[in-house]
């Protein structure tokens, strides 16, 4: 199979914050136009791996490379270069409330190039077909559904072609037919613009149906990688009590402290 | 990236080099602004050149073919690359743009009256 180029390498990550350690020696690599999960419970790291990869935060130790470049010890305008080559799409979907659809979406080419107004126009008209939501420039967030927010987000994120997104929680909070469709619109994305994608989430069906292929962090480590296939025949017993979501396995729900009744009786 | 015109049986034809991106679209859009300055009605740009052309690439072609036609000016592309030509199919611009495969045919049309 022909060498991928390699447009996100993490190695040898850790971040501690006190004392407690959120990512203990991540490795990954991610090729040019693959879609790529992190997949993991809740407190596995994976939001603070994401924020690594994109400069947010630096690492206790170990390194970042991001399109070829050795973020870990950059700052400020050195970063922002960087950053004008990836996009992100955001959770909340973090539109601006004051602002229309249209000026939501233009908002990073307002700010980043000295193109004229009319160009932009035509650029955010273009974007918003691709999200399927042209027509809807003039409203304002308030006014549109939470799944409709969430894809002006990735019209946005999409605003300066990027060569990277990334998806934190693509599809929570969503009805699963609106998630389904947020789903199909990554794929879409990715195929057609030939772009990145870095999606984390615990949502399975998100994750089985748009992945080429899927990480597994637990307790701040990558358990495992793999293509969809392989991950859904993994014989690590963590990795299938997360993928059929199971109560009982090796991830534990509770802490199991010995001191419980030493502290109830003081 | 360069552009340079000529002008061929009464048509000018603009040959653009290098790729088309957010930082070099806003030179092409001036460029393209002098052309209109003048009225030339009949247009080709000739992107054999060009490997690469990003959305700002894109919407300044969609301005430029709109200031055309508001005088009744018309614009052909050319000998776009596999790649770009796939950028104009993502964004159904193929529906907006004549496009040939070679220059001689996109001048030829012109005469033709299409």
């Amino acid at each position: 199979m022909e060498e991928r180029e390699t447009v996100i390498e993490v190695t040898d990550l850790v971040k501690k914050f006190g004392d407690r350690t959120v990512l203990n020696g991540v490795n990954l690599k991610i090729s040019k136009g693959e879609t790529f999960v992190i997949m993991g419970g809740s407190g596995c790291g994976k939001s603070t791996l994401l924020r690594h990869i994109i400069g947010n935060l630096k690492p206790t130790s170990g390194k970042v490379c991001l399109l070829g470049t050795d973020i870990t010890g950059l700052e400020g305008a050195q970063l922002d270069e960087i950053r004008k080559k990836i996009g992100m799409s955001f959770q909340s979907s973090a539109l601006f409330d004051s602002m229309t659809v249209g000026e939501n979406v233009s908002l990073p080419l307002r700010e980043h190039t000295v193109l004229e107004k009319n160009i932009i126009d035509i650029m955010v008209t273009m974007k918003l077909e691709l999200v399927g939501l042209r027509g809807f420039e003039d409203l304002m967030p308030s006014e549109i559904s939470g799944g409709m927010k969430k894809r002006v987000g990735l019209a946005r994120a999409i605003a300066m072609d990027p060569q990277i997104i990334f998806y934190d929680e693509p599809t929570a909070g969503l009805d699963p037919i609106m998630a389904a469709v947020i789903d199909r619109l990554i794929v879409d994305l990715s195929r057609k613009l030939s772009i990145t994608s870095v999606v984390v989430t615990h949502d399975m069906k998100s994750v089985m149906g748009i992945a080429d292929r899927i990480a597994m962090l637990h307790e701040g480590k990558v358990l495992e990688v793999g293509t969809p296939e392989e991950i859904r025949n993994s014989a690590n017993q963590t990795v299938r009590q997360f993928i059929n979501g199971s109560f009982d396995g090796p991830i534990s729900f509770f802490q199991q402290k010995d001191d419980y009744l030493e502290q109830l009786t003081g | 990236m360069q552009v340079k015109l000529e002008d061929k049986s009464g048509v000018s034809v603009v040959f653009v080099k290098g790729d088309i991106d957010i930082n070099t679209s806003p030179d092409i859009k001036k460029f393209f602004d002098e052309l209109i300055k003048d009225r030339k009605e009949k247009v080709v740009i000739n992107l054999g050149d060009v490997s690469y052309v990003d959305s700002s690439g894109l919407a300044t072609f969609v301005e430029i073919l709109k200031k055309l036609r508001s005088y009744g000016g018309k614009l052909k592309l050319t000998n776009l690359s596999s790649k770009v030509r796939g950028l104009f199919e993502i964004t159904k611009l193929t529906k907006l743009f004549d496009i040939f495969d070679e220059e001689t045919a996109a001048i030829g049309s012109f005469q033709s009256g299409s």
